[in-house]
């Protein structure tokens, strides 16, 4: 646990001072570009959470153990936000850029709405809390999921500001080593920060159940 | 650079957020240890 913290801050610490000092400025739109060292780590770790998310709810559907239900809303919870960090910086990278803070095209659209259907997976549980409120926070864990495919897809075979993917492309990334190497290090750093908060928000969770049984069954 | 000052500001500002939601559920996990600790024999 304190290893993956190390490892997770060691590992931003460089990235993101290769991201602002070392890495080129991009030719077209200058210094704004090096948000992608965060827009783009943000949105892969989001993706994770939301794998997280659902092979969880899965399983607790299946299984109904709750050690799967406490590791899905944790998980849930880091989605929103590592969703709402890629909102807030795609909007930063677009003012500059696009020259608005936000338009209705389909990725951003799609993209929003998957900050809604994770922020209503935690308001299902905070208002439903219990079994019947796990269940259903999973039903939407599961299908939310969905809606990553849209994002992917809507850059490709729709006409969006958004530029198309430069990374997860079939014939490989179109990013220059000299912004690739920096981009994955952050991509590193992220996800093992992930873990960590994964882990400690999970082991809360176990406590607090526990805690909570041990009050209800002495009164 | 201004925007990217800012993105990477409200990055921090965000993780700083939740670390206090942590924060704070781990001083809820104190009071609450505190209360299920059995009271000490008299």
């Amino acid at each position: 646990m304190r290893l993956l913290l190390t490892l997770s801050l060691t590992l931003m610490l460089i990235g993101l001072t290769w991201a602002l000092a070392v890495a080129p400025t991009e030719a077209i739109q200058g210094p704004p570009q090096r948000i992608m060292y965060l827009h783009v780590p943000a949105v892969i770790t989001a993706y994770a959470a939301l794998a997280v998310v659902c092979v969880a709810s899965v399983l607790f559907l299946w299984r109904r153990d709750p050690r799967w239900d406490r590791l899905a809303l944790a998980a849930a919870e880091l989605a929103v936000l590592f969703i709402t960090m890629t909102l807030v910086t795609g909007a930063l990278w677009g003012r500059p850029v696009w020259g608005t803070w936000w338009t209705w095209d389909a990725r951003l659209t799609t993209t929003l709405i998957l900050w809604f259907i994770y922020v209503g997976y935690l308001v299902v549980r905070a208002w439903a809390p219990g079994e019947r409120g796990a269940r259903a926070a999973a039903v939407i864990g599961v299908i939310g999921i969905l809606d990553v495919p849209l994002i992917h897809w809507s850059a490709i075979l729709l006409r969006t500001l958004h530029p198309q993917p430069t990374v997860f492309r079939p014939e490989g990334p179109a990013l220059p080593v000299s912004m690739l190497i920096p981009l994955a290090i952050n991509a590193a750093a992220f996800l093992t920060l992930f873990l960590t908060l994964l882990t400690l928000r999970v082991r809360q969770e176990r406590t607090l159940t526990r805690l909570v049984e041990i009050l209800e069954g002495g009164a | 650079m201004a925007f990217v000052i800012a993105a990477y500001l409200i990055a921090i500002v965000l993780f700083g957020a939740y670390a206090l939601t942590l924060a704070a559920r781990q001083r809820l996990i104190a009071e609450l240890s505190d209360a299920a600790r059995p009271s000490p024999d008299p």
